[in-house]
């Protein structure tokens, strides 16, 4: 076949050219660069010292040149607020989901590999958690280890395990079967290299999706975690904390709650866009 | 006639590529006879009677010329509603797998009893309906009792048979079975062919049979055509293909890979290299890159069919003057294990 | 004096199911000399995949004896098997599941190599998978090309370059061409006969198919639901089948030769049976044109009728 020794980015590249059709994808992946950008070079845009300074004479105004978003209650620039925002939530988001994506790996493969007392001992553990509304799991954490950014990050994750562990035990369970993970048993290979060369690579892409889907829950997990102050904490600017200061102000400067608000939704649907544009280019079954 | 191709070529056309599955195929098949096609996976069988059951994929296939005239009807020229009409009463097919082809939530006797309903131009009533579905369970050889059973209770042969029941309970004048023994074991699969002459004996039926296996043509097939990167290279009578001493290379090719029970050969004689790629047809004569006895010619130039006696060979070892080429051919085929 | 390597006695395999104690392979003994193939012929379900899985240990036995070179795979200890593995390989039937996809045709046939630890270095490990891929007649410049842009031959060519690369002594070919068109299903037997002769391999060869395993067995095995029911030289089972059932099969293979046409034969009726809690007795019993009384109960034994032609029937 012509096609034979090509390099091995082609399967990259036709993950790429799948993806690129659907429309909807891309717009959240532009949103989605955009929010990453701001995030990375957020000082740069504006320094972080306008998120603290408090200017008494500029209280509560509204949108205008100087300041993009308007000020808030102690006159700090709420541009320069959403903008540094953007970095806890983009950070407790992407970090919640790979470590509950590491620990559900971990169980879930072990349960769907070895299978027997393993996987029951697990399925059993995740029966119970998965009993707990994940909001409540998170709150219960975070009542126990005090509110932090830290204990914010561990709160979020351990109500996310759960799901993981459920999705990637299926997964591995049908790869498992396959004949070339038995091929493997026949030269010789340990279980530990077999899951992590075979099984799991090759359960990968609904993993991939999974996991830009569950940052976005993250996000507004965090976000509304901080709204009802068991999150991150003011004067910290983290979207949901702005959320909860601004609600006295609702009705008189509506553009306290919009831009703040704004922001959760554009990065929690460009996630969502992202992950639904990668299920359809990672199956190559839909290959056309 | 009951069925008369004539020059099909069919494409799968997307974005990135054209697939060229059939390529200029044309034969006929008289009422009662069983036609044989053969020919490797790719080789454009199943398109071939995707086209005349109107089934191609909407979206991607093409069918680039050709006519398919089925009792004085061009097929290609019917509505897809007029289709419908043909399809599963005149002209059904077996498909290959018998574990998937039936639907789980259905029993067996609702099943066939489907085709009955949608075709039922005589005006059937429930009660003949019944009886006609018992009569043709009774006909595969599947107790009348069991058409309330679904399919999940039958082995993989009972199913075949509950398939072929569905294909036959219009009374078909043409039945198209495409490989429907491969998936069984030897024994199922040699009561289900016997099965298919016995049913196609009685009613006269047609039948197209798809296969990749030679025994299988040898029992069954009065016509044999040899099917090659979606050309017809060989066609004939069973007799030409299996004991005539003009052959294509490929068929040839193709009689010297199969283990003979009989001889004792050590080294089987197979056809070296790949199928060409259907998206990139080697110019001139498709089977030239494998052909042992290729000529200069067949690189540059399509071979035309040569007859002889109604026995078609697409070949330039056959064109006139190419005598001598042809008497070593024969010579090969003696050889290889024939 | 003959060398026996490998030798399997009264091997047993169960599967506890819902419905019951499934007898996938049931007191199966037979021995294999050096260089030598036995074909292990029978329908879906009669425990031929069974069989080759578990004598390379890859399900435990539930009783009996695998003897490699005279050592007892069962009772031997993890290291003795570590030790014994390499030798010992698989060829798997569906040359599309049994390579992980996400891995080059270079990293497939180098696995076996880095998980045994066989190589010093790493040039001595390109050396070999090189040496392995010109073996099986795959160009080097497929190295980098994964296996689902090959066709299905030479994916099947890598699964054996993946085999001999440990340099086995036997392998297990579990219906290696089934899945292969025709004409390229006999470059692969070629191939395998070819690769026998240079090593001396001595192949355990399932398949359902008797015109290949004719090709190339010298001794045939005949399975029926988990027991052995005939075994012989592979010219005898076709020149004097004796067990009802490898008459049976014997007859229904479709010939492909004029004189086959529209032929009326003996057709075995019925269907295979479960081999689920097996009733005592032969169990071709139920489909047996022959069948007494007799034949169902009590123990049906592999008799010797002649010179290495064994056959488990009362009739004979």
């Amino acid at each position: 076949m012509s096609n034979a020794g090509k390099k091995r980015n082609s399967q990259l590249s036709e993950i790429w050219r799948r993806y690129k059709k659907n429309k909807a994808a891309m717009v959240g992946l532009v949103i989605l660069v955009i929010i990453l950008f701001l995030a990375v070079f957020a000082d740069l845009i504006v320094p972080y010292s306008k998120c603290i300074d408090q200017i008494g004479a500029e209280r509560l105004q509204g949108p205008s040149l100087k300041h993009f978003f308007g000020t808030d209650e102690y006159g700090r620039d709420l541009f320069a607020r959403v903008i540094h925002g953007s970095r806890y939530s983009l950070f407790i988001g992407v970090a919640t989901s790979l470590m509950a994506l590491v620990i559900g790996a971990v169980l879930g493969a072990s349960a769907g590999y070895f299978g027997g007392v393993v996987d029951t001992v697990i399925c059993r553990i995740i029966d119970v958690f998965m009993c707990v509304p994940p909001i409540l799991l998170s709150l219960a954490v975070v009542a126990a280890l005090g509110t932090s950014m830290r204990n914010l990050i561990i709160a979020i994750t351990v109500s996310c395990i759960p799901g993981n562990v459920r999705l990637i035990r299926s997964l591995v369970l049908t790869v498992a079967e396959q004949d070339y993970v038995e091929a493997a048993r026949s030269y010789g290979t340990s279980h530990a290299r077999i899951i992590f060369r075979y099984v799991l690579p090759n359960a990968m892409g609904p993993i991939i999706v999974n996991t830009t889907m569950a940052i976005s829950d993250m996000i507004l997990s965090a976000a509304g975690l901080s709204f009802i102050g068991m999150g991150i904490q003011p004067p910290s600017p983290e979207w949901g904390a702005l959320l909860s200061s601004a609600q006295q102000y609702m009705f008189t400067s509506p553009y306290l709650l919009l831009f703040p608000g704004m922001f959760i939704m554009l990065s929690s649907l460009s996630f969502n866009l992202v992950g639904d544009g990668l299920t359809d280019a990672l199956d190559p079954k839909l290959k056309d | 006639m009951v069925l008369k191709i004539e020059n099909l070529s069919v494409s799968y056309e997307t974005d990135i590529e054209v697939v060229h599955a059939v390529n200029d195929i044309s034969f006929s098949i008289e009422k009662g006879e069983t036609l044989g096609l053969v020919g490797e996976t790719g080789a454009g069988k199943t398109t071939t009677a995707l086209s005349i059951m109107g089934l191609l994929p909407e979206r991607t296939a093409r069918v680039r010329s050709g006519r398919i005239e089925f009792q004085e009807n061009d097929l290609l020229a019917l509505s897809e509603r007029e289709m419908q009409h043909i399809r599963g009463d005149k002209i059904s097919m077996i498909f290959q797998d018998p574990m998937t082809a039936l639907n789980p939530v259905l029993t067996v006797g609702e099943q066939i009893a489907e085709a009955l309903i949608l075709h039922n131009t005589d005006g059937y009533t429930q009660k003949e309906i019944e009886a006609r579905v018992e009569e043709t369970l009774e006909l595969v050889g599947i107790p009348k009792e069991r058409k309330k059973d679904y399919p999940y209770q039958f082995s993989g042969g009972m199913r075949q048979r509950v398939v072929i029941a569905i294909a036959l309970v219009c009374n078909p004048d043409l039945l198209i079975a495409d490989e429907p023994t491969t998936a069984l074991d030897v024994t199922i699969q040699a009561q289900i062919l016997s099965m298919i002459c016995d049913l196609q004996r009685k009613y006269g039926t047609s039948v197209i049979m798809i296969t990749h296996d030679l025994g299988v043509v040898a029992e069954t097939c009065d016509k044999v055509g040899i099917i090659y990167a979606g050309e017809m290279v060989e066609y004939g009578t069973l007799y030409d293909i299996f004991e005539g001493d003009e052959h294509h290379p490929y068929t040839v090719g193709l009689f010297g890979s199969i283990p003979n029970l009989k001889e004792n050969a050590r080294r089987l004689h197979p056809i070296e290299g790949l199928m060409p790629d259907p998206t990139n047809l080697p110019e001139g004569c498709s089977f030239s890159p494998r052909c042992k006895r290729c000529m200069e010619i067949c690189m540059k130039k399509k071979p035309a069919v040569y007859e002889n006696n109604g026995h078609q060979i697409r070949c330039h070892l056959y064109d006139a003057g190419m005598q001598k080429a042809v008497s070593e051919n024969r010579k090969e085929a003696g050889e290889d294990g024939r | 004096m003959e060398d026996k390597m490998l030798e399997i006695r009264h091997l047993k395999k169960y599967f506890q199911t819902p419905a019951g104690k499934l007898h996938a392979v049931d007191d199966v003994s037979f021995q294999i000399e050096q260089g030598k193939t036995l074909g292990v012929v029978g329908e879906s379900g009669c425990g031929k995949s069974t069989l080759g899985r578990t004598i390379l240990c890859l399900n435990e036995p539930t009783e009996g004896k695998i003897l490699f070179h005279g050592k007892d795979l069962v009772t031997a200890g993890k290291k003795e098997r570590k030790r014994l593995r390499p030798k010992m390989q698989m060829i798997f039937q569906d040359p599309y599941s049994s390579l992980n996809g996400r891995m080059t045709v270079r990293q497939l046939i180098a696995e076996p190599l880095i998980v045994n630890k066989v190589c010093k270095n790493k040039k001595e490990l390109e050396q070999r998978v090189s040496e392995a891929m010109e073996t099986v007649g795959l160009a080097e410049r497929l190295s980098m090309a994964y296996p689902h842009e090959l066709d299905g031959g030479r994916r099947q060519r890598i699964g054996i370059a993946r085999a001999l690369v440990l340099e086995p002594e036997f392998i297990v070919c579990d219906e290696p061409v089934s899945a292969l068109d025709v004409s390229i299903q006999a470059q692969i037997l070629n191939l395998l006969m070819d690769l026998q002769e240079e090593r001396k391999l001595t192949y355990l060869f399932i398949t359902h198919d008797l015109s290949v395993v004719k090709h190339i067995s010298d001794e045939i095995m005949v399975m029926y639901l988990g027991k052995c029911v005939e075994r012989a030289p592979a010219d005898e089972i076709f020149e004097n089948p004796l067990h009802p059932y490898t008459k049976a099969l014997l007859a229904a293979i479709p010939i492909p030769s004029v004189e086959s046409c529209h032929k009326r034969r003996e057709l075995l009726q019925g269907e295979v049976t479960s081999p689920v809690n097996p009733k005592p007795g032969c169990r071709f019993a139920a489909r047996c044109p022959f069948a007494k009384e007799s034949c169902r109960s009590g123990e049906i034994l592999l008799r010797e009728v002649s010179a290495g032609h064994f056959v488990a029937c009362n009739q004979i």
